[in-house]
């Protein structure tokens, strides 16, 4: 069995020696970064992550659909806070006042009228509301995002969905993720590259080890990007008939 | 997905399903799909009844599958030896299973699974035919069960990845490899 590639192997999942290994430092990382939380230390370090980290995804809110590749500050296994199932990712105060907030979720709290809407913008063909809510509910995880204007005279919040991403598990060895689709108007800043790094360290936490995805071809440079191999080890994605 | 050689002999005809023309009372076996059979079973290559004749039961639940067995088969064909607890885990979360248990050591065989979201999408794992049953139409079997099930829950969205050998395995099953230019891509921490 090869273990040039530790961790990396498709659908068979990793050496499971090797994983372990892993997981036992992936732990005695979390006692040592548990222990600077209560120091204050690492509580210092994270904010120091998250505000560059969060910086460029804000900078590219306020320039007009300037192309934005985010580089990440850090890998992954260095950010060991357990991720919050909803937060805050972008802030902007428009000249008018309104304050808009761009909130990232794992709730999986979906209102389905809004995802079809959602789907017609991208292009996507129509699909039946009770399908598309079974699929939903037999999903692993849901991941969101949504556009909360606040205006500065009193009157209701906008909420609006904007971005969305899903994934399907066994819950203990593969998760696949589908539908990863961001509203065009919101596009071209980071967003969707937001939503599914958040996704991948949601179900990293969770001991997820194997995350796949089928990408069209237009796409795999994006995943790339995100740390997705394609076809490692020559392992081809097949699909049953495909239309 | 299959982690040794398979290869596949041609079933032979005595265990095609037999079946007697209402017209022809001389008992002449024609290889005839007969309106009383179900039409599924009939699309099979391996039917149940061959199963059964050589000796192996089919299932689709986990009811009586050992899974100290199953690991054991999975380590037979190469796979890293899992956490059973895990394992467990991860076949109560798993849309639809099929594996063959050989009677006589009631030990299971062939095994397949699929995830999925159980409208759309599905993804078939660990397919696996113990080497010392291979050859002889038991994956074949199980990923056509598997495949027929799925179908029928309205699934059209059925994936797999496949190592590069058993390609020609899924494909005469109905299988396309990157159609479309569709790439099958696995999250890498050492990538990122």
């Amino acid at each position: 069995m090869s273990t040039s590639t530790a961790l990396s192997l498709s659908s068979r999942f990793p050496a499971y020696t090797e994983f372990n290994q892993s997981k036992l430092l992936f732990t005695h990382l979390n006692l040592i970064y548990s222990y600077g939380f209560f120091t204050g230390s690492r509580k210092l370090r994270f904010c120091r992550l998250k505000a560059s980290f969060w910086e460029t995804i804000r900078s590219g809110i306020m320039k007009d659909n300037t192309p934005q590749v985010i580089e990440p500050s850090a890998p992954i296994e260095e950010q060991e806070e357990p991720l919050p199932e909803e937060f805050v990712l972008v802030e902007k105060t428009q000249p008018d006042g309104v304050v808009e907030q761009i909130v990232f979720s794992s709730g999986g709290d979906v209102d389905l009228y809004d995802l079809q809407a959602l789907c017609d913008k991208v292009g996507w063909p129509r699909r039946p509301l009770s399908k598309l809510a079974s699929a939903l509910k037999n999903s692993y995880m849901v991941a969101t995002l949504h556009s909360i204007r606040k205006s500065p005279e009193e009157g209701d919040d906008g909420k609006t969905l904007i971005g969305m991403a899903r994934a399907t598990s066994d819950h203990a060895f593969n998760a696949t993720i589908w539908d990863v689709l961001v509203d065009p108007s919101y596009q071209g800043q980071g967003l969707g590259k937001a939503l599914v790094e958040k996704m991948i360290r949601a179900l990293l936490q969770r001991d997820i080890g194997n995350i796949s995805l089928f990408a069209d071809s237009k796409v795999v440079d994006f995943y790339q990007n995100l740390g997705f191999e394609p076809d490692p080890e020559g392992i081809k994605g097949m699909f049953w008939h495909p239309k | 997905m299959l982690r040794s050689n398979i290869t596949f002999t041609l079933v032979p005809s005595s265990s095609v399903r037999l079946s007697l023309t209402k017209a022809n009372s001389r008992s002449v076996a024609f290889p005839i799909v007969s309106s009383q059979l179900q039409t599924s079973t009939t699309s099979y290559t391996v039917s149940d009844r061959a199963l059964e004749s050589r000796g192996f039961a089919l299932h689709r639940t986990t009811q009586g599958l050992n899974l100290d067995h199953l690991n054991s088969v999975f380590v037979a064909v190469g796979f890293p030896r899992r956490d059973p607890y895990k394992i467990q885990v991860a076949l109560q979360h798993t849309d639809s299973l099929i594996w063959v248990e050989y009677v006589k050591t009631q030990r299971p065989v062939a095994f397949a699974r699929a995830t999925g979201d159980g409208v759309f999408n599905a993804i078939i794992w660990d397919v696996v035919v113990d080497p010392t049953f291979q050859g002889i139409g038991l994956g074949k079997a199980v990923m056509e069960r598997m495949l027929e099930e799925l179908l029928e829950k309205g699934i059209t969205n059925i994936a797999l990845y496949s190592e590069p050998r058993v390609l020609g395995f899924y494909r005469p099953l109905g299988f396309v490899a990157d159609p479309d230019g569709i790439r099958g891509m696995v999250y890498s921490r050492k990538n990122y």
